[in-house]
Formats: C-alpha cells, sequence, structure tokens
C-alpha cells in the first residue's frame, strides 16, 4: 500500500517535472521568454536578475553546456533550421565557422550595432564579422596574451627575475628563444624544456602577423610568409631543445606546472586560473611578463541572433546592455572574465588589478596592453582545422617523426585536403 | 561446481579492478581541480564533497530535473527493448516463417551502419513532430533495437527446447499463450541481462539528448555537459556529478541482477 | 472448423505479427536518416553552407584514395583483433566463474559492470595518469627495474596497445554478463554429472558451457566485432581529445575520422560516404568472423 502511494507520488512528480518541458520561446503570461545559449563561465547569473528587474516584462533563461558540445549542437540547430535559442553565444575558436554563414544570422548593424561600435577593439569588431561585412556577433571578453614564467627558476638559471627586466630580454621570439637557450644551459634538475610545447608559441606568433590562414575569404597557407614565420620561429625553438614535449591539457601537461618540468608557457588571462589550481603549492613562484612581440590573444566569444528566433528585438536589446563596458566591468569583478571593451582599460578596475599569486603582477595592465594593439586578422570558417593540421606538423617534427621540410609538405598536402 | 578460495581471490581482484574508478572518481569528487596536478595522486577522501556536491545541485543546474528525465526515459525503453526483443527474438529462434533468414540478417545489419550521423536527419524529422525539448524525443529513437532483438533470438534458440513448444501445441495452446506461459518465464535471465544493458546505453546516451534537449530540461547526460562548461572545466565538480549520475545505474542493475538466477528451466519444465 | 481456421492464422500469422512492433518502429525513425545520409553522401554538402551540388560517387571515389581513411582502417583493425580476442576469451571465463555457486554473487556480478558504468571522465584520467609519459604510474614502475620509459601516445605500437588495454578493461566484464545469462539456461544437472565423472571445471566449460551456449557466442561475436569497428570513446579519450588521433593520426580509428569529418570539418557529404564504405566493410569484417565462428564449430 505504502510502496504503492510512493510510486504514484513519484510519477505524479515526475510528470510535473516534464510536462513543462516545450522547449522554445515566445510570451508566457504575458512576459517575452527570452532564451540565452553559453558554454561556460560567462559570470551573467546576476546580470539576469538585475535585468529582468529593469525589465519587468522579459524573462530571461540561459541554457549552459560544455564549449565543445554548446557550438556543435548550435551547427546542429542551424544546419537544421530549428533548435537554436534567441541568443547563442560563439567562441573565437569556432567563430569562423558561423561568421561564414552570415545568412544564418540577424546582422548586428540593423539592431543598432553601429552606434556601440566604438567600445570595441577594431580586430575584435573584425573577427565577429563576415568577409562580406555583415557584423553577426558582439564582443564579450578577450583572452589577452602574456608570458608566464617560473620566477625562482630564471633566478636559478642566472637569469633576472623582475618581471620588467624580464619583458626586456624578449622583444622579439629570437630573443625569447636565445634566452630559452641560455636557461637550457644551466640544466636544472628535472626541467626537461623552456616551454611546455609547439601549440602555445606557433598560436602566439600567428597572431600577431597582419595576415594569417587567410586573405579575406581566401586561404593563403602555402603563399603568405607570416604563417611560415610562425611555423619556422616554433621550429626553430624546438630544435635548440627547447620543448618540454608535453600535449596541452594532458596529465603530464597539468603535472608539469606543479612540478616546474618547464618555466615558460605564453597565457592568456584564463590560463593563469590553471596555473593557480595546478600549482597551487608555488604561489609567489610564477610571475608574469610581456609576450614578445608585444601583442597577442587567444580566446573570447561574442553574442550572436540567429534568425531562427522570434524576438530579435528584445534579444538584441539584452545582448547590447549585456556587452556594454558597466556591464562587462562587473562580470571582471566577479569572474575575472577580461573585459573586451577599451573604454575600460584605462578604468581602474583594469589598471589597478594585480595578481597575488603571481607575485602581485599588474595583470590588468599586461593584458589589456596586448590586446589593445592588436592587429586585425580574419578568421575564416577552416582556421580552426588548419591549425590542428600545422599544430599537428609542428608535433611530428618535435617527436622526430618527420624532418621540418617533410612535415611542412605534409601540411600543404593536408590543408589542400581540408578545402 | 564448488568456488574454492582462490576463486574467491580471483574475484576479488577482478572487483578491485573494476571498482578502483569508481572509488577514484569519489576521491576526486572530494577534492578540488588542483588534484589533476598533484603527483603522486591522492588516494584518500577529501573534504570537498559537501560543497561540490550543493555546487552539482545547485539551482540552474537541473540536476533533479536530468535524474527525473532519465529515470523515465531510460524506464520506458527498457520495459519497450526487453519486451519487443523478447517477442522478435521468439519469432525467429522458434516460429517456422518464410522470410525469416533474409529478415534476421537485415536486423543485423542495420547495427553495422554507424549512428554519428544521424543525428541531423533525426533532428529535423522530431522538429517535424514537434518534439523537440520533450522527452519522447528521446525516448521514440530507441524503444526498439537490433541489438536486443538478436541477443533475445540467440539466447532463445538454445534455451527453450523445441520440444516443450511443440508439447504445449499439442495441448491445444495458441502461440501467444505459449510466448506468455513457456517463453517468457525462460527468457527471465536474459531478459535481465538485457534490461541492464538497456538501461544503462539509454542513461548514457549523450549526443542525441544533448542536441534535441536543452538545459532547461535534460537528461543526466545533459546536466553532465553543464557542469562541464568553463574553459577550465572543474574536474572535481564533473566527477561529482558523474558519481551522482552513476547511484541509479547501481539501483536498478542490483534490481535486476537478482534475477539472472540459475534454475529456470527446470521449474518451466515442471510447471 | 473455425477453430482449426483460427489455428492455422495463428500458426501463419504470429511470427510476422511478432516482429511487426520492431519494424513499424525502425521504419518510422531508423530508415530516414539512413536514406538520408545516403542521400548526402552524394553531395558536396557541409553544414556550414546553405547550396548542396550533386555529385554522383565522387566522394566514394575520393574516399577509395584518401590515405587518412585507410590508415585510420588500419589502425581500426589492430585495434580490434587485440581487443576482442582478449576480451571474449576473458569474458567466458570469468562468466564461468560468476556462475558457480558463490556467496554473495549479485555482488561480484554487477561489479564486473562497473567499469562499463564509470563516467568516461573519471577513466580519462586514470588511463591518463597511468600512461603518463613523465608521471605515468606504468612509466614510474619501469623505471624503478632501470626499464626506460614509454612515450605512449606517440609511439604507434605503444597507443594501439594502450587503446586495447582501455576497451579490455571497460568490455570484458559486460561480454561476461551476457555469457553468464546463456549459461543460465544450460541445465544444471549437466554439470553435476560432469563432477561425478571427475571432469575439471574446465573441462566443464570446455565440453558442456562452450556447445551449450554456442548461439550466444556467435552473437558476442559479431557484436563486438561491430563494436570494435565502431571504436571511438577510447582513442578520443587516449589522445586528450584529438579529433586526429595523435599528430600522425598514429591512434585515429575510422569512427573517429568520421567524427573528424562530420563535426570537426562539418563536411557532412564526405562524412556520410564514409559512414556508408564503414557499413561495407563492418559487413565483410562481421561476414569473415562469422564464418570463423563457424568453422571453429565444425572442427570440434
Amino acid at each position: 500500500m505504502r510502496k504503492a502511494a510512493i510510486a504514484a507520488s513519484l510519477v505524479a512528480a515526475a510528470l510535473i517535472a516534464s510536462g513543462c518541458g516545450s522547449g522554445g520561446s515566445g510570451e508566457q503570461g504575458g512576459k517575452t521568454k527570452l532564451t540565452i545559449a553559453t558554454f561556460g563561465d560567462f559570470g551573467y547569473k546576476d546580470l539576469y536578475t538585475e535585468y529582468m528587474k529593469l525589465h519587468p516584462d522579459i524573462e530571461v533563461v540561459e541554457r549552459i553546456t560544455k564549449t565543445e558540445d554548446h557550438h556543435k549542437n548550435l551547427i546542429t540547430h542551424l544546419a537544421a533550421n530549428s533548435g537554436a535559442s534567441d541568443i547563442e553565444a560563439i567562441e573565437e575558436g569556432w567563430a569562423g565557422q558561423f561568421t561564414s554563414q552570415p545568412g544564418k544570422f540577424y546582422n548586428w548593424m540593423d539592431y543598432g550595432g553601429g552606434d556601440v561600435k566604438a567600445q570595441w577593439p577594431e580586430w575584435k569588431w573584425r573577427a565577429g564579422s563576415s568577409a562580406s561585412g555583415v557584423v553577426i556577433g558582439l564582443g564579450t571578453d578577450v583572452g589577452g596574451m602574456a608570458m608566464c614564467y617560473r620566477k625562482d627558476l630564471f633566478e636559478k638559471a642566472g637569469l633576472p627575475g623582475d618581471r620588467e627586466a624580464v619583458s626586456k630580454l624578449w622583444p622579439t621570439w629570437d630573443d625569447y628563444i636565445s634566452t630559452g637557450q641560455k636557461f637550457m644551459g644551466a640544466k636544472l634538475p628535472g626541467v626537461t624544456g623552456f616551454f611546455d610545447g609547439p601549440q602555445v608559441i606557433y598560436r602566439s606568433v600567428l597572431g600577431q602577423q597582419p595576415i594569417g590562414i587567410y586573405d579575406g575569404d581566401k586561404v593563403v597557407v602555402d603563399t603568405n610568409p607570416g604563417v611560415k614565420k610562425a611555423w619556422d620561429t616554433t621550429v626553430k625553438a624546438m630544435t635548440v631543445g627547447l620543448s618540454a614535449k608535453v600535449e596541452a591539457w594532458s596529465q603530464d601537461w597539468n603535472a608539469g606546472f606543479a612540478k616546474g618540468t618547464f618555466a615558460t608557457i605564453a597565457c592568456p588571462s584564463w590560463m593563469t586560473t590553471i596555473i593557480q589550481e595546478q600549482a597551487k603549492e608555488h604561489a609567489g613562484k610564477w610571475d608574469i611578463a610581456d609576450i614578445p612581440g608585444g601583442t597577442g590573444n587567444w580566446g573570447g566569444s561574442y553574442l550572436t541572433l540567429p534568425k531562427q528566433g522570434k524576438n530579435a528585438k528584445a534579444a538584441a536589446e539584452l545582448a547590447k546592455w549585456l556587452t556594454a563596458p558597466e556591464q562587462q566591468a562587473k562580470v571582471f569583478r566577479t569572474k575575472g572574465n577580461f573585459p573586451s571593451t577599451v573604454t575600460l582599460y584605462k578604468d581602474a578596475v583594469i589598471t589597478d588589478y594585480k595578481s597575488a599569486f603571481f607575485n602581485n603582477a599588474p595583470i590588468g595592465q599586461i593584458y589589456s596592453k596586448s590586446v589593445a594593439t592588436m592587429v586585425p586578422q580574419f578568421m575564416g570558417p577552416k582556421s580552426g582545422d588548419i591549425n590542428t593540421a600545422i599544430i599537428n606538423g609542428l608535433t611530428r617534427v618535435q617527436d622526430g617523426k618527420q624532418g621540418a621540410d617533410d612535415s611542412w609538405a605534409q601540411v600543404q598536402k593536408d590543408v589542400k585536403a581540408l578545402l | 561446481m564448488k568456488p574454492r578460495k582462490r576463486t574467491y581471490l580471483f574475484l576479488s581482484v577482478v572487483a578491485l579492478l573494476s571498482l578502483f574508478p569508481f572509488y577514484y572518481s569519489i576521491v576526486v569528487a572530494s577534492h578540488d581541480n588542483s588534484v589533476l596536478g598533484q603527483v603522486p595522486p591522492p588516494l584518500t577522501l577529501g573534504g570537498n564533497l559537501m560543497n561540490n556536491l550543493e555546487r552539482a545541485f545547485g539551482e540552474d543546474v537541473h540536476m533533479v530535473q536530468g535524474l527525473i528525465n532519465s529515470l523515465l526515459a531510460s524506464s520506458v525503453i527498457t520495459f519497450s527493448q526487453v519486451f519487443f526483443a523478447t517477442l522478435a527474438g521468439f519469432a525467429f529462434a522458434k516460429l517456422k516463417w518464410r522470410g525469416k533468414n533474409a529478415v534476421l540478417l537485415f536486423i543485423i545489419a542495420t547495427m553495422m551502419v554507424p549512428t554519428q550521423l544521424a543525428v541531423i536527419p533525426l533532428f529535423i524529422l522530431m522538429s517535424n513532430y514537434e518534439l523537440v525539448g520533450t522527452l519522447p524525443a528521446v525516448i521514440i529513437p530507441f524503444l526498439v533495437s537490433a541489438f536486443g532483438v538478436f541477443f533475445m533470438t540467440q539466447y532463445l534458440t538454445t534455451a527453450v527446447p523445441t520440444e516443450l513448444i511443440e508439447a504445449a501445441r499439442a495441448d491445444g495452446c495458441t502461440t501467444i499463450r505459449i510466448f506468455w506461459h513457456v517463453v517468457l518465464p525462460a527468457a527471465r535471465p536474459a531478459a535481465a541481462v538485457l534490461g541492464i544493458l538497456t538501461f544503462l546505453s539509454a542513461w548514457n546516451e549523450f549526443f542525441w539528448p544533448l542536441v534535441v534537449m536543452n538545459a532547461e530540461n535534460p537528461t543526466v547526460q545533459t546536466v553532465l555537459s553543464n557542469l562541464s562548461s568553463g574553459r577550465v572545466a572543474d574536474v572535481s565538480l564533473i566527477l561529482t556529478g558523474a558519481t551522482i549520475a552513476i547511484v541509479p545505474l547501481i539501483i536498478v542493475f542490483s534490481l535486476l541482477g537478482k534475477h539472472i538466477i540459475g534454475g529456470i528451466m527446470q521449474g518451466a519444465v515442471k510447471s | 472448423m473455425f477453430r482449426h481456421k483460427l489455428y492455422r492464422l495463428d500458426l501463419k500469422a504470429s511470427p510476422y505479427l511478432y516482429v511487426a512492433p520492431f519494424f513499424v518502429l525502425f521504419l518510422a525513425v531508423g530508415m530516414f536518416p539512413l536514406v538520408y545520409t545516403a542521400w548526402v553522401s552524394m553531395h558536396d554538402w557541409t553544414l556550414v553552407e546553405e547550396s548542396h551540388t550533386w555529385i554522383g560517387f565522387t566522394n566514394y571515389t575520393e574516399l577509395l584514395k584518401d590515405e587518412y581513411f585507410w590508415n585510420a582502417l588500419s589502425n581500426t583493425l589492430q585495434i580490434l583483433v587485440l581487443s576482442s580476442v582478449p576480451q571474449l576469451l576473458m569474458a567466458i571465463g570469468l562468466a564461468h566463474i560468476l556462475n558457480m555457486r558463490l556467496k554473495g554473487s549479485t555482488f561480484w556480478r554487477m561489479s564486473v559492470l562497473l567499469p562499463n558504468i564509470t563516467s568516461v571522465v573519471a577513466v580519462a584520467i586514470i588511463f591518463g595518469q597511468l600512461f603518463g609519459r613523465d608521471f605515468g604510474l606504468i612509466n614510474w614502475v619501469l623505471g624503478l627495474f632501470d626499464l626506460g620509459h614509454i612515450d605512449w601516445r606517440t609511439g604507434e605500437a605503444s597507443s594501439v596497445f594502450a587503446i586495447s588495454v582501455m576497451i579490455n578493461w571497460r568490455w570484458t566484464g559486460y561480454n561476461a554478463l551476457i555469457y553468464l545469462a546463456a549459461m543460465q539456461a544450460v541445465p544444471k544437472d549437466l554439470y553435476d554429472a560432469a563432477s561425478l565423472d571427475g571432469a575439471t571445471s574446465f573441462q566443464q566449460l570446455r565440453r558442456i558451457t562452450i556447445p551449450a551456449i554456442r548461439p550466444t557466442i556467435i552473437f558476442t561475436v559479431i557484436v563486438s566485432t561491430i563494436g570494435g569497428m565502431q571504436v571511438l570513446a577510447e582513442p578520443l579519450v587516449f589522445g586528450v581529445g584529438s579529433m586526429t588521433g595523435g599528430a600522425d593520426r598514429q591512434f585515429q580509428t575510422i569512427a573517429l575520422y568520421l567524427y573528424e569529418l562530420g563535426f570537426s570539418r562539418f563536411d557532412f557529404g564526405y562524412a556520410s560516404a564514409a559512414a556508408w564504405m564503414m557499413f561495407v566493410i563492418i559487413l565483410i569484417a562481421a561476414g569473415v568472423n562469422y564464418l570463423f565462428t563457424r568453422r571453429m564449430r565444425g572442427a570440434e
């Protein structure tokens, strides 16, 4: 008897719980329901509450999934012409997939994007636009780029440890490599490399070139000296023995931070979190200097309005509000996501921001410097896959599976197959 | 066949190898994210489990909703698959009809088509029936399975003696009565195993629910994707969620596991 | 007379009625995706472009020339052999033991299934720690005996081996449970009689159990061939999410290649062609294994 009652109430609860499951958005009880799909710590939760207070007729519902899942999901929903949310966030690394199909999104220029354009650095604005100039994404955060290094190991190897002096060691990547050779010459116990592996260096050098994988909507990996320069720099750094040969995100990489297997890693702002977590007991030993070449960015996102959405106008208002400088500052304060609005870079929120873990480095200034002067570089639909092919090529050289020339030839072949 | 001491020793080693990763999930869930960088890795429980549990059951995560949805969907799928598989398996294993072998081969062949790409056409299909975002969308595609039909066919071929069916027929039993009184009881161990495996795969189905449901009305696996969002994935939180997701499985398995018991044939023959 | 007619109708129609639910549901949800992918495979069709051009069998002819496809096939077959064979043999042995009159049998039976239900994230972390190059447990043990260390991911043989270990660990218990179900239907008095004749446990397994559960063995051989040809999670996890299965594609399986084509390059047309090619290859592999299993039956 009691069993039956429990079972019945369970079923009833389940039915109630699942009954509300129609996924769409729209008007409910006089309120406009806006759905926003994100993939991580956008840090918007409190902002929704605030926005709903300001706009009592709006209800905001967030749908969060893992970064990779989120983007595959969005591509599926766009291909099937149904299922997307009113606002969909996209990440820099995936943006090319979406800017290449501008027909699936509302153009921000039709929704007041032009009025707020000055907020962002030119490159950030351009990376959210299609080759034909349709603006599909408004910038949320950026990664920036700096060089994280082990101060204690530098000093042990007879190099300066102070961050100003370290920044002066490597105005260029060639200087970085010669510094690395000096460092490795000290043969510190337990240290197997100056940097972790080829991926981050390659990306950093490439990001500083005026033209990258794409020139307009054309892939120019075979002819563009910028790509070759990024390749050659990385190959040189590896051939003189600076790579610790660990794969990013692998277990050895995680442990490497704590164990000090490598002494430097080019680090966007979000990577400082990883270092802090993995090298918990080494607070104060890590420090942050400028990136060779001075500029760079890795990561950062955009908010888009898929054309499937039926509340474009209300959604546009919300997205513009979320990406406005005041809100970006709030998110930075609570979550540390580095803002993409240049106007904030002169604000005390950023200029006074220091990290205790990194020996009180003024990371607000370091990252905003790297971002503000960056040159715009167009990211096409295949940027991600082409970069994977190139990084695979570099890894083959590192592992001694292929000579640099053979590997480069194979990269060219792989890239052709991708197009 | 009485087991000896060293049999238990061997089984304990097997159980240890099997249990360790599960135990280790709990260990990681009870620490924080720094656990990945530690050499050697910690092997004992830390003090962060309650904190992670609180986060896993946080209000934006919809964990409870996910558990309920998965429980409902997996139960319906399991019941339907096992029932229809036993029915079809009986027809393939013990009944005589034209085209039987060809049809069975066709069913086996359908298992060989990789399913990864089916996501998009299936989504279009569900979208046409306006089922996107609702629980039936994760149930309907899995109501029957070739795996189950093939499994039951092979099992029933040896498990039910043909003489038994002929004897029942001679007694004037209709086919459905034979199914009900002879085949179903004999199928119990296999049905329990198939039930376990089906429940397991329905529960773990990942990419399809992710595409067709959403974070407001999720299944358990979509909730896990929610927990692993963020550029810096919090492994301790993910494994807390994963551990929560395993508990219902263990309960269901223990319930069904009792049905994999011997001596059923003897019972069936007697009655 | 009427009764007789009804009887004949029952005899004739029942089988069709019993398999009908499968086909009705399969036609409703299973058939459309198959036809759709076949249609897509004849097109130049990416997920991010609106226009799709008909190109006939071009995707298929290109696939035949695609060295990465053949590389993936070769990797898959190596992994298949290194995983299916030991896995099924161990599973039979394990099932045989689990079929004994054990104390706490439900516990033992359910514990063998645990590897299969443990979250893939946990599996990734644990095997990452086992197979780490610098700080991995296995290399640490090798180091104790001065046997050097292995760069598991970089080497071709070592990565194939490591992935096979993962598969064996995850799926042996699963198959053992399937065998166990079949063993339940073997009359117990056969074993009792054999015991009286002094047959050892291994002899009982060979002479009684294996012949009695042959259809189920054929089932597992075919199913694990299919599963082995479609293996995706283990190489993906082993490569820390790398869709190319290592920088040199040294451990990319066909399913992983298919995944790369479909969900990294979004080349849906080419991926669909690869899916259908994979179907044909699995068909051949399963057929070969079936014939092999049948021959073994004939030989005994």
